[in-house]
């Protein structure tokens, strides 16, 4: 039995900010479950289920989705909520969507980290008895992955600085996340160091924000949408929970999720135009590249000056991390950039990859393939 | 892109919120031991039966194949450094202790960041008291002389801990956004509650909202509830719980504000409370009684709902 073809039709965020503090989730949540109808032929009345993404601690209350439900457009509807990432949300819906089950599903994935304190989200996730106590967390974690990486690879904290001024260069030229200054290779390296070798502006900046996707069966893509995007190949795999006891200077889950969607697109080798990835750190973000294989181990930091692919044109998740949304964005980025290549200075693109992640060390991961 | 304005005239600061969770953590057999033992200076580990394998500190499965047949052993104090990194937790260090398999991050003490390399030899430093935590051990220190030690059988094992006590708290700094902005502050200058009408305009949601959850289309107008209505459901509750804000017994209602379509919920005092269930009911009238002290800005302004004598709504 074959499944049906499920395509991206619309998509849309908010503006990725490091602090909404004039707008409530419902606010976030009601502005793309309102944007992203427009002009895609679609109602609410269209829509089979409803699929969102966000964290009860990071909201700072049980079950919030009960409570975004209206700003949702769920009312009386099936609604799931998916604790990980949006793009998981995504995962499950295009599912469901290709098993016959629905022909519209809205994802949504929503953030507002500022509202509390990361450290906190990320260390309530730590095991209690033997990593917590000792103060290992997200970021302990983050610094020795790229200690490794970078001893493993000969790569200094230059490059790294450099890698993450250049997303947020092209954050800025994006429009989606506001930008008061980019920082420069020597911003990034004086920046206040926070699990060395990794400084506060190498590390991903958790930012407030929501996203919103339509997704539909290959009919109602093709009456609606003037170029549907195909997920063609869906991958997620985890790693350990203990972060000491995972493959050292590897991302294994990250390579399991990228083999597992590759097998499913029928891609013999990871050729995608375009590249949308998450990472916790810079390092990570070329751990990642390597182990999705878009580049040896080692040379992802060479994919800066290639222009045969087009890798986190959005800038990625290093100047924005809407946690819990940042993949799900992701997605909608890479779509947009198949969609419409003209906007982004891209050369007829037909293929991308979207990733997203969770967890201390980026201990899952989850991983799109697109074609149009 | 945000259809509504982040900046809004009344710009009330976000909303402190603390949530406090109480646990009894149950750490199973091998963590369990593992910190009955500590206490005596004894490092519990696992070894698995099928593959053979170590893992320090003890765990109830094979981090590698899942295995959860083991013998709890006895670990030296000695290990290796198998990465590092600092925070503002301090140095912390991955840890292979002598004979195990796998990795486990602590403190490095006594050493700096620089001092540090990939594959130095370690030892246990011990606090000064016992305890029945890892913190037992303070971290570790630098020993590049220390003998490497021996896994051995664990003899005569302490008892294991069956609970721990655990405590987390959790800071929030919630935004208003512009809908509970204005309620709030109109609570807490003029003493009014503020809903918006509904897409249909047949009467007002509270708390008031950009989108009506129902049609999901915009809704109307502000407009100002009355600060009587009718109690819909209530329940006297005499069970004390965490988290509760005042001294069982008393009435908590969900009350119909006059011209409200959504059900507020507060409480309701100035009752004979030994008569509370027949007092209030669904249908009994009942009107706001405001605090004399200092407004906040929130539902507390309002200390509680009075019910209005001889006036009874049918239901």
């Amino acid at each position: 039995m074959s499944a049906n073809r499920v395509a991206v039709i619309s998509s849309t965020q908010t503006e990725l900010r490091g602090n909404w503090s004039g707008a409530q989730h419902i606010d976030l949540i009601a502005a793309v479950v309102t944007d992203v109808f427009k002009g895609a032929g679609l109602t609410l009345d269209d829509v089979d289920f409803v699929f969102d993404s966000g964290s009860d601690v990071l909201d700072g209350r049980s079950i919030s989705n009960c409570g975004f439900l209206g700003a949702m457009g769920a009312h009386h509807k099936e609604e799931s909520r998916i604790e990980e990432d949006g793009l998981w949300a995504a995962l499950y819906g295009v599912t469901k969507i290709a098993s016959g089950a629905a022909n519209v599903g809205l994802i949504i994935a929503y953030s507002k980290p500022s509202e509390s304190d990361t450290s906190l989200f990320y260390s309530s996730q730590v095991e209690p008895f033997y990593q917590r106590p000792v103060g290992f967390d997200h970021r302990a974690a983050s610094g020795i992955q790229a200690q490794r990486y970078m001893a493993d690879h000969g790569v200094g904290e230059k490059q790294l600085a450099g890698l993450v001024s250049r997303r947020w260069a092209a954050a800025a030229a994006g429009r989606k996340v506001p930008v008061e200054a980019v920082p420069s290779e020597s911003d990034v390296l004086s920046s206040q160091s926070v699990a060395r070798p990794l400084t506060k502006l190498m590390m991903s900046r958790p930012t407030d924000g929501a996203v919103a996707i339509l997704l539909g069966s290959e009919e109602i893509a093709r009456r609606t949408t003037r170029t549907p995007v195909w997920i063609t190949g869906m991958g997620m795999s985890g790693d350990r929970h203990s972060f000491a006891t995972r493959k050292a200077g590897a991302l294994e889950a990250c390579e399991a999720a990228a083999k597992s969607a590759f097998k499913r697109a029928g891609w013999s080798k990871p050729t995608a135009a375009i590249a949308e990835t998450s990472a916790s750190s810079a390092a990570t973000e070329l751990m990642v590249l390597e182990s999705i294989g878009l580049a040896k181990a080692g040379r992802a930091i060479g994919l800066l000056d290639d222009d045969k692919i087009a890798v986190n044109k959005s800038g990625g998740s290093l100047p924005a991390d809407p946690i819990m949304a940042t993949g799900l964005v992701r997605l909608a980025e890479a779509s947009r950039q198949l969609a419409y290549p003209a906007e982004y200075g891209l050369k007829s693109p037909t293929t991308a990859i979207a990733h997203g992640a969770g967890g201390v060390g980026m201990q899952t991961h989850c991983v799109f393939t697109l074609e149009v | 892109m945000l259809s509504i304005p982040d900046t809004y005239p009344i710009d009330l600061k976000p909303f402190p919120s603390d949530l406090s969770m109480p646990y009894t953590l149950t750490p199973g057999r091998a963590a369990g031991t593992f910190l009955a033992e500590i206490g005596n200076k004894r490092i519990v580990g696992s070894k698995f039966k099928n593959s053979g394998t170590v893992a320090v500190p003890a765990q109830d499965f094979c981090p590698k194949s899942g295995d959860s047949e083991f013998d709890l052993v006895e670990a030296p104090s000695t290990g290796v450094l198998t990465a590092f990194t600092e925070t503002d937790a301090g140095l912390i260090g991955l840890i292979r202790i002598d004979g195990a398999d796998f990795d486990f991050p602590h403190q490095i003490v006594g050493a700096s960041y620089g001092d540090l390399k990939i594959g130095d030899r370690v030892e246990a430093v011990w606090g000064d008291g016992a305890g029945d935590s890892i913190l037992a051990i303070k971290g570790f220190a630098l020993a590049p002389k220390a003998p490497v030690g021996k896994i051995k059988l664990l003899e005569n094992p302490a008892k294991q801990l069956e609970v721990v006590p655990y405590r987390m708290d959790l800071h929030y700094e919630h935004a208003f956004g512009p809908y509970y902005g204005r309620l709030f502050d109109e609570i807490k200058t003029n003493r009014r509650i503020m809903g918006v009408r509904t897409s249909n305009g047949e009467g007002a949601l509270l708390p008031p909202r950009e989108l009506d959850d129902i049609t999901h289309k915009k809704t109307g107008t502000w407009v100002e509830v009355k600060q009587t209505g009718t109690v819909r459901a209530c329940s006297v509750i005499h069970l004390q719980f965490i988290g509760q804000k005042q001294p069982p017994p008393y009435v908590y209602a969900e009350i119909i504000l006059d011209g409200a379509l959504t059900r507020l919920i507060h409480n309701i005092s100035g009752i004979d409370m030994s008569r509370a269930k027949e007092l209030v009911k669904p249908g009994t009238r009942v009107r706001a009684v405001w605090r004399d002290s200092e407004p906040t800005g929130s539902l507390a302004d309002i200390s509680h709902f009075e019910v209005i004598d001889g006036e009874a709504e049918g239901r």
